[in-house]
C-alpha cells in the first residue's frame, strides 16, 4: 500500500470513528416557567422572528440542520450554542434579575443594530434567519414598549 | 494494516484531545482572567470599600476618553478582579442584596469590555450600563472619593448617556477625542 493510500484511509477511518462522538442535543420541549413569553408580552410576529433567528443558539430548542449529525460540524455547533446560551437564554429570561433583564434587552437592540447578531457566519448558512428591516423595526418597537412599561 | 489502525487511533485521540483542549482553554481563559487579576492587580480594597471598584472604573473611563480600546480592555479586566474581591461582609442585608444584583450585571459588562479590544463602540455600549451600575453601587454602599455624575445628551443618536468622573472638568468617554467637552454635571456624590 502506498503512503498516500494509507494516509487517505486513516483519515477516512478517523472520520468514521468520530461519528460515534455525538454531542448532547440542545432540545427541551418542556415549556419553561421563566421563558421570556411569561415575563413580557411578546407579539406573535416578534415571537416568530425570535424563534427563527435567535432561538437556535439562545434557547433550549435548537432546530438542528441535517449536517449537525455529522462530526465535526455538530461539535462546532454545540460549542456555539453553549456560548450563545451563556450570554442570553430566552427560555430562562425570568431568572435574570430586573437589572440584568434590562441590560439584556439593551444588548439585544444594540447587537441587532450593529449587525453583530444574528452572527454573519450563521446567516450565511441560515439565509432565512437574516433580519429584514421590517423585522428589525418590529423588534425595536417591541423593545421600546417593554422598556418603557415593565422596567421602570 | 496494523500501522494503519494505529495511526487512525492516534489521529482520533489527537482530534478528541484537541477538542477538549480548546474547551479547557476557553473556560480557563474566562476564569483565568479573573483569578490572575486578583493576584496580580486587584487594587488594595479595605473591607467593604468601593474604592477598588471605583478606581478600576475611573481607569476604564479615562481610557475611553482617550479612544484607547486596549487600555479600556485592561481596565475592564481589572474591574472584574475588583468586583470579585469586594468584601461585602460589613454590608447590611439590603446593601448586600443590592450589591449582588449590581455585581452580576456589572461583571458581565466588565467582561465584555475586557474581551472587546478593537471594538470601542461595543465597549462604550457596555460602559453605558456599567456606569449606571457603579452609580447605583455608590448610592447604595457609599464611597470616600468625590465623584461627579455627568450627562452627555448627544451620545447614541441624542438619547444621551451618563458616567461618573473623579474630576469636575468634562472629559467625555462616549464621544472621546471627537467631542471631549460634551457633558454637564448632574449630581455630585460623596
Amino acid at each position: 500500500m502506498s503512503i498516500r493510500k494509507k494516509v487517505l484511509l486513516s483519515v477516512l477511518a478517523v472520520l468514521l470513528l468520530i461519528q460515534f462522538f455525538q454531542p448532547k442535543r440542545n432540545v427541551n420541549t418542556k415549556a419553561s416557567k421563566s421563558d421570556i413569553n411569561n415575563v413580557y408580552q411578546v407579539p406573535d410576529k416578534v415571537k416568530a422572528v425570535l424563534q427563527r433567528s435567535c432561538y437556535d443558539c439562545h434557547s433550549n430548542s435548537t432546530n438542528y440542520p441535517w449536517y449537525s449529525s455529522i462530526q465535526p460540524f455538530g461539535w462546532v455547533m454545540a460549542s456555539h450554542i453553549r456560548k450563545g446560551k451563556s450570554e442570553l437564554d430566552f427560555n430562562r429570561f425570568g431568572e435574570y434579575s430586573p437589572r440584568r433583564q434590562k441590560s439584556k434587552l439593551k444588548s439585544i437592540r444594540e447587537s441587532i443594530k450593529d449587525n453583530s447578531m444574528p452572527l454573519p457566519s450563521y446567516t450565511l448558512i441560515h439565509q432565512s434567519a437574516k433580519l429584514s428591516n421590517e423585522q428589525k423595526n418590529s423588534i425595536y418597537k417591541w423593545l421600546d414598549n417593554v422598556q418603557s412599561t415593565s422596567l421602570q | 494494516m496494523k500501522t494503519l489502525i494505529l495511526s487512525a487511533i492516534i489521529l482520533l485521540f489527537g482530534i478528541t484531545s484537541c477538542n477538549t483542549g480548546t474547551k479547557q482553554n476557553s473556560t480557563s481563559s474566562v476564569t483565568g482572567n479573573g483569578t490572575e487579576q486578583i493576584t496580580a492587580k486587584a487594587p488594595s480594597a479595605t473591607a467593604s470599600s468601593t474604592e477598588g471598584i471605583i478606581d478600576s472604573y475611573i481607569k476604564l473611563k479615562n481610557a475611553l476618553t482617550q479612544d484607547d480600546d486596549q487600555d479600556a480592555a485592561i481596565a475592564g479586566k481589572e474591574l472584574i478582579a475588583s468586583l470579585d474581591s469586594f468584601d461585602k461582609s460589613s454590608l447590611n442585608e439590603a446593601q448586600a442584596k443590592e450589591y449582588t444584583d449590581i455585581y452580576e450585571d456589572a461583571r458581565e459588562h466588565a467582561a465584555h469590555i475586557g474581551a472587546n479590544a478593537g471594538n470601542i463602540k461595543h465597549q462604550r455600549e457596555h460602559f453605558e450600563t456599567l456606569s449606571k451600575d457603579v452609580y447605583d453601587l455608590v448610592k447604595a454602599v457609599g464611597g470616600t472619593q468625590k465623584l461627579y455624575y455627568v450627562n452627555c445628551p448627544m451620545y447614541n443618536d441624542n438619547k444621551g448617556a451618563n458616567w461618573l468622573s473623579e474630576i469636575k472638568e468634562i472629559q467625555n468617554p462616549y464621544l472621546g477625542k471627537q467631542m471631549p467637552e460634551c457633558g454637564t454635571v448632574k449630581e455630585e456624590l460623596n
